[in-house]
């Protein structure tokens, strides 16, 4: 019973040890952007701002000709234009398609085949050529084109995870329809899609999160504040030489604030969603 | 109802199949015409044919070799510590303790920062003058002098490899979670009633159970990993001396800082090649451990 008694001991050290490990880091991001630029840049540092400083937050968040705030705003703006975009372009065009592969093996295989070999390849294999083409059609700098390159990374995604959440439809249920005279669309629109509504908000958000997430592209293919992406405007702040931590930290505590809650909210049905896909295989 | 053919609902594809030609297939066509030829990011003549040049001098290429390197070691030291970090916190946060709630609330938050928003906040904590880290260690006692960990060659890659590790053992970590709480309790109570110990429960019948989602997580890592890009590029830029510079910034230097996409098609054909090889070796790995 002692030996048991040390073991749990060890349990909830390792516990606060673990929370420690996870809060902190972020934890301190969240403190420097309320902390003021004196209090960053002394030597031993000031653990605890001594006075609250929120003007980082303020200067982010005021629309002015060329200023900070002009910057980030419309940032906010274009990753959420762009995330959107591209994650409803991919839902459209792969539900059906991940209906047909679902019901109608044969063909199942090789696309799929073709969807992981895509997740797998770099976007430096076709960043180039992309890159040809927008400068060819004038599409660069473009936040819909941009959404367009995204769907690179979230379509193969999409078209795995929905086809395995079609899969567990019991195909009866469509079977009924069909005595019951139902075309294909009213299959997809009546019978598969409202049971699929919960699978497909899981898929939505994390294609979302993903999106929200990408730097590569962005970085390439935008240049200016009508399509440059959050991602690639807090990194251009903090690459500058001056030393206003506070800005930056409190740049990347407002880009994380949309991830972070969603995640922390549906965080069950985000790992279900990942899990649901690969693990049946 | 009998599984018919797709035939009559092909049309129903069409869409995806296009908008996956006009973005993957065909930029992957084109980066392998570009690998045969000179072509340069800007020029406005036809490039011409220079056979496997391109491709000879890649593997001449030392700066490219070691880029290699940088990118195989990044993804072994990595996706191994996050998967053993994973488990292990899966495996507390799955134990009946006080507070676990909140701990388990709190998991999603690393996975959930932007991979740039990760970046930066590393690069703060790691600020040779002004850095969290450095302050942290001198208090302690643990330093009597600031460390540049971002700025010398011995401990940028290994400095870049703990902030990626901070955001993803998170992922492995909800993942392996899920799978040992969907693990039935009548299982483990039949062991106990068998006479298995807890170590012999944990190898007999918890490790089996969830070894399905770690490979699950595990392969998506890997693929992550190989291709890293992002945490690298705002943390390090590739410096100092090249020595955090992985295969894609390599690539991305060739195409678009030297204007040469030719030599730089090449050269991210042979990173496809390296990852394709990367993760064949791990699936035969796997097979023969099932066997």
């Amino acid at each position: 019973m002692k030996k048991l008694r040390f073991s749990r001991i060890l349990q909830y050290f390792a516990l606060v040890v673990l929370m420690v490990y996870i809060i902190a880091p972020f934890l301190w991001l969240v403190i420097m952007s309320i902390s003021s630029s004196t209090d960053l840049t002394s030597k031993p540092l000031h653990w605890i701002p001594r006075q609250l400083d929120i003007s980082s937050f303020k200067e982010l968040l005021t629309m002015g000709v060329n200023s900070r705030g002009e910057m980030f705003l419309n940032a906010l703006r274009n990753s959420l234009t762009t995330a959107v975009t591209a994650v409803t372009i991919s839902l459209l065009v792969t539900v059906p398609a991940a209906w047909v592969f679902s019901r109608y093996k044969g063909r199942k295989n090789l696309i799929l085949a073709a969807a992981i070999f895509t997740f797998m390849l770099p976007p430096v294999a076709y960043c180039i050529p992309l890159y040809k083409m927008l400068v060819r059609f004038n599409l660069m700098d473009n936040s819909l084109a941009l959404a367009l390159v995204y769907c690179t990374i979230i379509l193969p995604f999409c078209v795995w995870l929905i086809k395995e959440n079609i899969d567990d439809i019991p195909l009866e249920l469509e079977e009924a329809a069909i005595i019951d005279g139902a075309g294909v669309w009213d299959r997809l629109m009546k019978v598969v899609i409202p049971l699929l509504l919960p699978a497909l908000g899981t898929v939505a958000l994390m294609a979302l999160i993903m999106a929200w997430d990408e730097y590569f592209y962005a970085m390439l293919f935008t240049s200016s504040k009508s399509a440059m992406t959050l991602p690639v405007v807090i990194s251009n702040l903090a690459s500058g030489r001056q030393s206003n931590y506070n800005l930056i930290a409190a740049g990347g505590v407002l880009a994380s604030a949309p991830p972070v809650i969603i995640g922390m909210i549906c965080q069950k049905a985000l790992v279900k969603g990942l899990v649901s896909g690969g693990v049946k295989e | 109802m009998s599984r018919k053919r797709t035939g009559n609902y092909f049309y129903m594809i069409i869409p995806m199949i296009l908008i996956m030609g006009i973005i993957i297939g065909w930029p992957l066509v084109q980066t392998v015409i570009f690998s045969f030829t000179n072509s340069g990011l800007l020029d406005t003549e036809p490039a011409s044919f220079v056979g496997l040049k391109n491709f000879i001098s890649a593997f001449k290429n030392s700066g490219f070799l070691s880029s290699l390197k940088v990118s195989g070691l990044f993804a072994l030291v990595v996706v191994t510590s996050e998967v053993i970090i994973g488990t292990a916190v899966a495996l507390l946060l799955n134990e009946p303790l006080k507070g676990v709630r909140l701990v388990r609330a709190f998991l999603i938050l690393p996975w959930a920062v932007p991979t740039v928003v990760n970046a930066i906040m590393w690069r703060l904590i790691y600020n040779p003058e002004y850095g969290a880290l450095n302050s942290l260690l001198y208090q302690l006692g643990l330093i009597d002098k600031y460390v540049s960990w971002l700025g010398s060659a011995d401990k940028a890659l290994g400095s870049i490899m703990f902030a990626d590790v901070w955001k993803n053992f998170s992922l492995v970590a909800m993942i392996v979670l899920a799978s040992l709480q969907s693990l039935p309790e009548q299982q483990i109570e039949a062991a106990k009633i068998d006479g298995a110990n807890g170590w012999q429960r944990f190898i007999y019948i918890t490790m089996p159970y969830i070894i399905p989602s770690l490979q699950v997580a595990m392969v998506l890592r890997i693929i992550e990993a190989v291709k890293v890009f992002d945490i690298i590029y705002v943390m390090t830029k590739g410096g100092p001396a090249n020595k955090t510079r992985s295969a894609s910034i390599f690539v991305y230097q060739e195409a678009f800082t030297n204007s040469r996409i030719g030599s730089g098609s090449a050269f991210a054909i042979i990173v496809v090649a390296f990852i394709i090889l990367l993760i064949l070796v791990y699936m035969r790995a796997l097979n023969r451990q099932k066997r």
